[in-house]
């Protein structure tokens, strides 16, 4: 009953296009619950959109372990220097 | 980040104490500096930008109100100066790139066929991200790189909260496009 309503073509061309359009918040978490609840029920009933949510997930999170291997050398030094030599008392209120 | 730290340090930074600011330093210069990183084209430059930036918050210091947090200001600041290296370089060649270099992973997992795996991943993201306009590479670098939220990214890009998801929905799928064959999901379709 529940999947025949998902895949009526009314709902369904609407839900994929919400699920398209907002699947950054939903990965973020960032949906109301209703909003929500009806992207992860389109995603167990449309293969492309489950996969296209996969695919982004795996995109941010490939994107955050871009931090942490990030191995520039330090330039508080730098930043230090350049402020004795040229950083006046700051400006008044 | 330690926003009470901070609010001490900027307290007594706003009295001009140069100590207290360069205690700031210590905490945010090299995070700031991984920002401009992705900005800014050039490594000199981008070290320079981050000076500048650093140079600039210490002598406004007195006009910051506490209304965001330090760390939001403070990049709000470097993200201006690095827009303003990459304008002045816009008359002589590329605006924006991001380094060549491929750093390896600290931890390389499991085995060597990962770990090609991961470097081209991460050659491929950062590729990605550098072929991105300003306007939607900056909310992608600070929002899911650098870990700020939805809304200290917004407030540091100075735009609505709606505008800077907006802006990042679609940086994510345009680097989603341009990394899906080296995605583990994606290769064997």
């Amino acid at each position: 009953m529940m999947r025949a309503m998902l895949l009526h073509p009314w709902r369904f061309g609407h839900d994929h296009r919400m699920t398209r359009a907002l699947a950054s918040n939903f990965l973020d978490g960032e949906l109301d619950q209703d909003r929500s609840a009806r992207v992860a029920a389109h995603a167990h009933v449309c293969p492309p959109c489950a996969r296209f949510l996969a695919s982004l997930r795996q995109t941010i999170t490939g994107l955050r372990d871009l931090r942490e291997t990030s191995e520039a050398p330090s330039v508080r030094d730098g930043v230090i220097d350049r402020l004795r030599s040229e950083g006046q008392a700051p400006d008044g209120d | 980040m330690t926003p009470c730290e901070d609010d001490d340090l900027v307290a007594r930074a706003k009295q001009g104490d140069r100590e207290a600011f360069e205690a700031l330093v210590r905490l945010h210069a090299d995070r700031l500096h991984a920002v401009v990183r992705r900005l800014v084209d050039d490594p000199g430059e981008a070290e320079e930008a981050t000076q500048e930036a650093f140079l600039r918050a210490w002598r406004s210091i007195g006009r910051f109100k506490g209304d965001s947090q330090f760390f939001t200001w403070l990049y709000r600041i470097g993200v201006n100066e690095a827009h303003r290296i990459t304008s002045r370089r816009a008359g002589r060649g590329p605006v924006v790139r991001l380094d060549d270099e491929v750093v390896q992973p600290s931890d390389p997992g499991p085995g060597p066929a990962t770990r090609v795996e991961h470097a081209d991943l991460r050659a491929a993201l950062e590729a990605a991200i550098g072929a991105l306009e300003p306007e939607y590479r900056i909310p992608l670098v600070l929002r899911d790189i650098e870990g700020l939220s939805t809304a200290e990214a917004a407030q540091v890009m100075d735009i609505g909260e709606a505008a800077l998801k907006s802006r990042l929905h679609r940086a994510r799928l345009a680097v989603r496009d341009a990394v899906r064959d080296y995605l583990p999901d994606e290769a064997d379709r």
